[in-house]
């Protein structure tokens, strides 16, 4: 099992949904977050002062999926998340030794 | 949860033997647990008291069992903790909730600073086993401790019931309730219960029928969650009911008649006897007026037989920030108030007119003023982000206009003109919701019955109406638009067309978002907002100059030939009737230089001249103006194709020079021709006045002043944000002429002491070069700090 986790834009989070739903994943933590990478924020200019904004809205993605489709996935989501500017966003992916449904206890694979 | 059979409601009549029969089920097992566990370890001095519901004889399925252990004496209690103990793992193991207290008498009829729920929890007592004797001790001191007491007990409970409901945002309007401790629950039926059996006034108000409505839902929600659960969710509704909105329609209704009995009696008990004159003082609170009376921040009506005009009375308690008394609310049972634009626009313009609408709300005039109002009281729209009915999300919003929590959106919101059409635009804006069709395109057509039948001018109209139907633009473009595309400004700017709408639909998404929830307005979402606003403000400001109007349609030839090449903004800013008027000048100008018309409106005066462009001619208007010690509010100066500039200055007239003396505005007529046509010096006209007193406040604006040459194809874009001061237009515009660059477009604004002046200027024709952008920096920066 593999987790990813993905910052991406906020204007594209209904296209990589879509996109990630399209090859049926459905489960997926959403959550708005702020922050900045090598864009480092940008120059904004009102009233004629330039400000320096900081941090950037974004919004980052969190799903286990089963570790051979992964790649999939992670393939699908960069492709509907790319604008090709600055500010696009990442991904990373990490191993999960575990998951367990609160519910019934199912555990796995069988619990994602 | 459809596949489910509905588990209907209990019976009314039935609800009151569920609880007791309830209530014996458990006492008896209480009983028994007592005579295995403590009895045998001590006969006399020792009671087993139900308190608290137990102690009323009103358990529900799942409810703790509050238990009070009367010892006579302190040294009794730790011989009695290990009988304690097992008394209580009997009833553990038997899947009851015991909650108990170990106290003496003494105790009991002691005051405790921060715990008045011991005393409040004794008013419910029942001897359930253990010494009689002991009981009746309790029971005759704390009777008369009680007596003795009864008011400091009633504030108690007063500051409970406050904190109580400020934990549930002071609503009884929740989408999903918890029905015991939301204002107008369970908890506040039993104050009023409470309180009428403190000062033993007879009989509580009758709330029978709430009572049996909210503890057969409190009933279903235990047995539903096997537990003490009192929210009444959005899967609970459905459990309990086909119609899930119908049930809801009477919670609120139970609810709000429940909460208002509560707030009465509180009232009533927290009352200060006080002396007479204390009294007479007070009656006469320095609010009081003629028609109203200000006692305990309460609203009396002096003359109590004759209903006041208007909407005099919510003004008046929007203004001081002050509820109705209770007195005064049963006066408008049924109370229709004659309210036409202008009283509503009167009570909106207020800085904090969500008191008043409340108060409206409250004594149910809302609806009667505004009978679409009644389309959305109580309703609920179910949603994953809503908390509240659409009713009190409206008000809400509303409310959240008066205390803005992110500095940049409050200075933002001091900046619009007219917030009273913003908050219009609010009380409207999701009133077509429920009624089954697209909600915005519904409020629309609502908005604009309502707008007609209470006779709204014209352009307040356009602007209620821009603003309702384009209500969820902006939040739509934070969330799925890429706000850096120049595209989505451009296409946000166009929609919304002046920066003036920019910012009242800015605050207008910021009031809608603040009132979803009370964590609805994160960070993130101010962070996306601003950019928004920010983005479409560059956007608008750049369109000043570079959009121009070419080929007007559906216009008249001559009135297209004047509107040829001024800036769009100019027709997004003036109606049919004002275009029409300015042709008519131009008219004019055949015959002479220049074309004046100054009009009154309300508070302020409109000065609109038509001339030939010439050099330094808006600084010269903008002097003459300052010279009659007027003060210049906004200005704004267009050119079009054929050189003409219509230039217009909204002024007030702060020592009343026009308003006392009529034929000053034909002298301000005459030396405004004569500045134009240059046979007056406005500088000399100015070197008369006496130099007005600038106060050196702390904080004053730091002058800015910023030039800008990618805003537009032609000219420089010159920002400047400066303290306000008598003369300042006048000084800025002639450091602009005087460095030889002719002014191009004006925009000016000013709030609140703070001046917001755009100019896009050319020199020779060009873009000004970055040597002569630096001087005009230093002159302008000069002017600005020049007292």
């Amino acid at each position: 099992m593999k987790k990813i986790e993905a910052i991406i834009q906020p204007h594209k989070l209904e296209e990589v949904k879509e996109a990630l739903k399209a090859i049926g994943i459905d489960g997926m933590t959403v959550i708005e977050v702020r922050g900045h990478g090598r864009q480092k924020g940008h120059k904004e200019i009102y009233r004629g002062m330039e400000y320096q904004v900081d941090l950037l809205p974004k919004i980052k993605l969190e799903m286990v999926v089963p570790g051979g489709r992964a790649d999939e996935v992670i393939r699908t989501l960069v492709a509907a998340a790319r604008t090709g500017k600055i500010g696009d966003g990442k991904v990373f992916v990490s191993d999960i030794a575990d998951a367990i449904r609160i519910r019934n206890d199912d555990r796995g694979e069988g619990a994602l | 949860m459809s596949e489910a059979a509905i588990l209907a409601l209990p019976a009314p009549e039935s609800v009151a033997n569920r609880l007791s029969a309830r209530t014996a089920e458990v006492e008896e097992r209480v009983r028994e647990a007592y005579a295995k566990t403590l009895q045998p370890r001590s006969s006399a001095g020792l009671a087993l008291v139900a308190v608290g519901g137990f102690g009323r004889c009103e358990l529900f399925p799942a409810s703790d069992v509050d238990l009070l252990l009367l010892v006579e004496f302190e040294n009794q209690i730790p011989p009695a903790r290990e009988g304690l103990s097992q008394f209580l793992q009997v009833l553990w193991d038997g899947g009851l909730r015991p909650s108990h207290s170990v106290h003496t008498v003494a105790d009991c009829v002691t005051e405790h600073e921060g715990n008045a729920e011991l005393t409040i929890s004794l008013l419910d007592r029942r001897l359930v086993a253990g010494d009689p004797a002991m009981f009746q001790w309790l029971d005759e001191r704390f009777r008369t401790f009680a007596a003795k007491r009864a008011a400091a007990v009633a504030r108690q409970l007063a500051r409970l019931a406050e904190a109580r409901h400020a934990k549930y945002q002071n609503t009884i309007y929740h989408l999903e309730p918890n029905i015991k401790d939301t204002a107008g629950g369970l908890r506040d039926l039993e104050t009023v219960r409470w309180l009428a059996a403190l000062q033993r006034r007879g009989e509580a108000p009758d709330l029978e029928s709430a009572f049996n409505f909210l503890a057969a839902i409190r009933i279903r929600l235990h047995e539903i969650a096997g537990r003490d659960q009192n929210v009444l969710s959005f899967d609970a509704q459905e459990a309990l009911s086909e119609q899930p909105a119908a049930l809801m329609r009477d919670y609120y209704r139970h609810a709000r008649q429940v909460h208002r009995t509560a707030r009465r009696a509180l009232e009533a008990a927290t009352e200060q006897p006080g002396n007479l004159l204390g009294r007479f003082h007070e009656w006469r609170s320095r609010l009081s007026t003629p028609e109203f009376t200000v006692s305990r921040d309460r609203v009396l009506l002096r003359t109590p037989k004759q209903l006041p005009p208007g909407l005099s009375l919510f003004e008046f308690a929007a203004r001081h920030d002050l509820r109705l008394a209770t007195d005064t609310v049963e006066r408008l049972a049924g109370f229709t108030p004659q309210a036409k634009w202008e009283d509503w626009k009167l009570l909106l313009a207020l800085p904090r007119p969500s008191s008043g609408l409340r108060a409206m709300q409250e004594a149910e005039v809302l609806a009667a003023a505004l009978p679409e109002w009644g389309h959305i009281e109580c309703l609920v729209v179910r949603d994953f982000y809503h908390r509240y009915t659409v009713d009190e999300h409206t008000l809400v919003a509303i409310a959240s206009l008066e205390s803005i929590g992110d500095a940049r959106f409050a200075a933002l919101f001091e900046e619009i003109d007219d917030p009273a059409l913003l908050r219009f635009a609010l009380l409207l804006h999701d009133i077509g919701k429920g009624s089954g069709h697209d909600h915005i395109e519904a409020s629309l057509g609502i908005a604009r019955v309502v707008l007609e039948r209470l006779g709204a001018p014209e352009p307040d109209r356009a602007t209620v109406e821009f603003l309702v139907e384009h209500h969820l633009d902006l939040s739509k473009a934070m969330t799925s638009r890429d706000l850096h595309d120049r595209a989505t400004s451009r296409v946000l700017a166009e929609r919304v067309g002046t920066i003036e709408r920019l910012k009242m639909l800015v605050m207008m998404t910021y009031a809608d978002c603040s009132a979803v929830n009370p964590q609805a307005m994160t960070p993130w979402r101010v962070e996306q907002l601003w950019q928004v606003y920010v983005l479409a403000h560059q956007e608008l400001t750049r369109a000043l100059d570079a959009e121009r109007i070419h080929d007007a349609a559906g216009v008249l030839p001559e009135q297209s030939r004047f509107l040829e090449g001024l800036p769009t903004r100019y027709l997004r800013t003036h109606t049919a009737t004002q275009i029409e008027a300015h042709c008519e000048l131009a008219r004019q100008l055949e015959s002479r230089a220049v074309a004046i018309e100054i009009a009154h409106e309300r508070s302020v005066y409109r000065l609109t001249l038509l001339a030939h462009d010439r050099p330094a001619l808006f600084a010269s208007v903008a002097g003459a103006i300052s010279s009659f010690g007027l003060n210049i509010l906004k200005a704004e100066a267009f050119s079009n194709a054929r050189g003409i500039a219509v230039d217009t200055f909204v002024f007030s007239d702060p020592h009343r020079t026009l308003d006392l003396n009529p034929p000053e505005v034909d002298r301000l007529r005459g030396i405004v021709r004569r500045v134009i046509e240059g046979k007056q010096a406005a500088d000399k006209l100015l070197r008369a006045r006496p130099k007005p007193f600038v106060s050196s406040r702390a904080g004053r604006l730091k002058p800015r002043v910023a030039f800008n040459n990618d805003a537009s194809e032609a000219s420089t874009l010159i920002e400047i944000a400066a303290e306000d001061r008598p003369g300042l237009l006048y000084d800025l515009a002639r450091a602009i002429s005087a460095a030889g660059c002719n002014i191009e477009v004006v925009l000016i604004d000013t709030e609140a002491h703070k001046a917001l002046d755009v100019f896009y200027a050319t020199a020779d024709g060009r873009k000004l070069d970055s040597a002569l952008q630096d001087r005009l920096k230093n002159d302008l920066l000069a002017a600005c700090s020049a007292s």
